[in-house]
């Protein structure tokens, strides 16, 4: 069964179209929602969550229609949003035990999800204090703790690592990682940053000014490119010439020598010359494409590419 | 086939744990968010100084009562200084001092922290969390209009020197109090939360609340006094201290006094105001959450 479901999914603010005709199904997974600031990750999420109310088309999540089985629908999911949404005069324990019971969890197991759950994030004594007093790093584990609490099915975590450091970002990405691979709870995680979702997601989906680009498993946009990366030590330009002069075509990158890959032909040239040509060589290696060349300009992609 | 099922996972001991318990739903989060909003009325779960106001205000709303009660237990003869039936024009400025200072803290602050996202993701329907508060301060409420009035009823049978008589004689009053202090609770709790919700700021709501309830009731005090024209006196029905309290003398069967009785209104419409100004408010509150952007 899908986990996402959505057909011709709309909203409009106005004149300004936030999402644009989505339709897309997606399969239980950690999904990447990737997409520029304002490309319509936000307003997806809280669509799917009935935050707001799509101008047209409509969402399925779990089996569940969101406009109208959304209270049955959101006992199995959580959500935690890119703005502060803690109340500051209420301990972490007290607040996610009192949104554990909101979401339909009898008191004694509440309690008891809270505890295993402030634990699982990485607070401890911490959490019998007001909030007010916590760094963005604490609060932003208190954000994902509630949305973790009643076990949610699928979680739908929007920037989860906004303002945190990089040593607190490696720590959420792998909380998320963790939680999504080991406890079998599907995720879909709205992000700016590309290296973010290449190390934590399988899946990914591509929004650009609220429309859909790609839907696709994280291997289709990472696959091997057909270019071959050549470092030498000196003479990289002797190369150059004497591999354009067999028929390659070679560009240059820094220290490093682009070389087109049609056939299994230029392995043998690039040894062949290195040793005629008495180079040392560095390395060789098959370019394997990053995400980020996914939001290069195309001609600079295709430059990169030829 | 359940249509949330989820994929196999392997579990290891990181203190997270797959949840297999019960779901109690919808019903379960209502009462969950009720149950919160009245301990949080009275402060509880919160710092120390946020317990000081309501108990504060609840202690006053008792003060009557106790007067009476000391009084009944020095003087043997049934000497009523406070009387149920003016209960609430006694501590009414206390009720409204509780709204403003209870009314804000309960919905404010969830639009000042963005709290009510992580509420509308959840079980409950925007309705559901306005419904929830409302039930939550209209309960908090009673405790200060029914619990005096209690207090001040049981204290007179006890300390009465015909204890049964008293209470045959006074059986009468019961069903006047219950409805009173519930239909009162139902209208300053609507009224208040309907104003609080409207901004995200406590200080701004509590003067606005304070303010709708005193200033309108001084406005009719010196519009009545000075005119006796039909509209003067039907501006009444927009104050809700008069309203309530001229719903309390209908209910115990007692002459109008003050600019009730200058108003000079048919008794049970303001049984009828009480109905129609609280449903109005819940209106307005029912409104604003369905609009609400989270």
């Amino acid at each position: 069964m899908a986990l996402v479901q959505t057909q011709s999914l709309t909203k409009r603010y106005g004149n300004i179209t936030a999402l644009e005709n989505l339709s897309l199904e997606l399969e239980p997974g950690i999904i990447g929602l990737v997409g520029a600031n304002g490309a319509g990750k936000s307003t997806f999420l809280k669509l799917l969550l009935g935050l707001i109310a799509p101008t047209s088309g409509s969402a399925t999540l779990l089996g569940f229609d969101v406009a109208t089985q959304g209270p049955e629908l959101r006992q199995f999911v959580g959500y935690m949003p890119e703005h502060d949404a803690l109340p500051v005069d209420m301990t972490a324990t007290d607040f996610v035990g009192h949104m554990a019971r909101i979401s339909g969890l009898p008191r004694t197991s509440a309690r008891e999800r809270t505890a295993e759950t402030l634990r699982h994030v990485g607070l401890f004594e911490e959490r019998y204090r007001e909030m007010r007093g916590y760094s963005t790093g604490m609060k932003q584990r208190v954000k994902l703790a509630q949305a973790l609490v009643h076990d949610p099915r699928l979680m739908l975590l929007d920037e989860p690592t906004n303002g945190l450091d990089p040593a607190g970002r490696d720590e959420m990405l792998d909380l998320v990682r963790r939680t999504g691979r080991e406890f079998g709870i599907a995720i879909i995680m709205a992000s700016h940053l590309l290296g973010e979702i290449e190390r934590v997601c399988d899946y990914l989906v591509v929004i650009d000014g609220g429309r859909l680009v790609q839907s696709a498993p994280i291997g289709d946009f990472t696959g091997s490119t057909h270019v071959l990366a050549v470092e030498v030590e000196m003479g990289a330009e002797r190369l150059a010439e004497r591999l354009t002069a067999c028929g390659l075509i070679v560009k240059h990158e820094g220290r490093m020598l682009l070389v087109g890959l049609e056939d299994t032909r230029p392995y043998d040239l690039i040894r062949d010359s290195i040793v005629d040509l008495d180079l040392a060589l560095v390395r060789v290696e098959q370019r394997r494409q990053s995400l980020e060349d996914l939001f290069r300009p195309a001609e600079e992609t295709e430059r990169a590419a030829s | 086939m359940q249509p949330a099922e989820r994929a196999a996972g392997n579990i290891y001991d990181l203190g997270y744990r797959n949840y297999e318990g019960e779901r109690l739903g919808r019903p379960y989060a209502f009462y969950s968010l009720y149950v919160h909003t009245l301990r949080s009325a009275f402060g509880l779960g919160r710092r120390t100084s946020s317990k000081i106001m309501p108990f504060a205000l609840a202690i006053i709303a008792f003060i009557p009562a106790v007067i009476q009660l000391g009084i009944a237990a020095l003087v043997p003869t049934d000497f009523d200084v406070y009387k149920a039936e003016n209960y609430y024009s006694y501590i009414q400025t206390v009720l409204v001092l509780f709204c403003a200072a209870v009314a804000p803290e309960l919905v404010c602050r969830d639009q000042a922290n963005r709290t009510l996202s992580l509420y509308f993701s959840r079980s409950l329907k925007r309705r559901d969390y306005a419904l929830a508060r409302f039930a939550g301060l209209a309960t908090a409420l009673l405790v200060l209009t029914l619990g005096p009035q209690a207090l001040l009823f049981t204290g007179n049978v006890v300390a009465s020197s015909d204890g049964l008589g008293y209470l045959g004689d006074n059986a009468v009053d019961i069903l006047p109090i219950v409805l009173s202090g519930v239909a009162i609770a139902v209208l300053m709790g609507s009224i208040s939360l309907a104003i609080a919700s409207q901004s995200s700021r406590r200080a701004y709501a509590a003067v606005t609340i304070i303010a709708l309830f005193l200033l309108a009731g001084a406005i009719i005090e010196v519009t009545l006094n000075v005119s006796d024209g039909s509209l003067a006196r039907n501006m009444i029905f927009l104050s809700p201290l008069h309203v309530m309290i001229g719903m309390t003398r209908w209910l115990f069967d007692v002459p109008m006094d003050g600019e009730l009785a200058l108003a000079d209104r048919p008794r049970a419409s303001y049984a009828l105001a009480v109905v129609v100004i609280a449903g109005l408010a819940l209106w307005v509150l029912d409104l604003r959450y369905g609009r609400i952007q989270a």
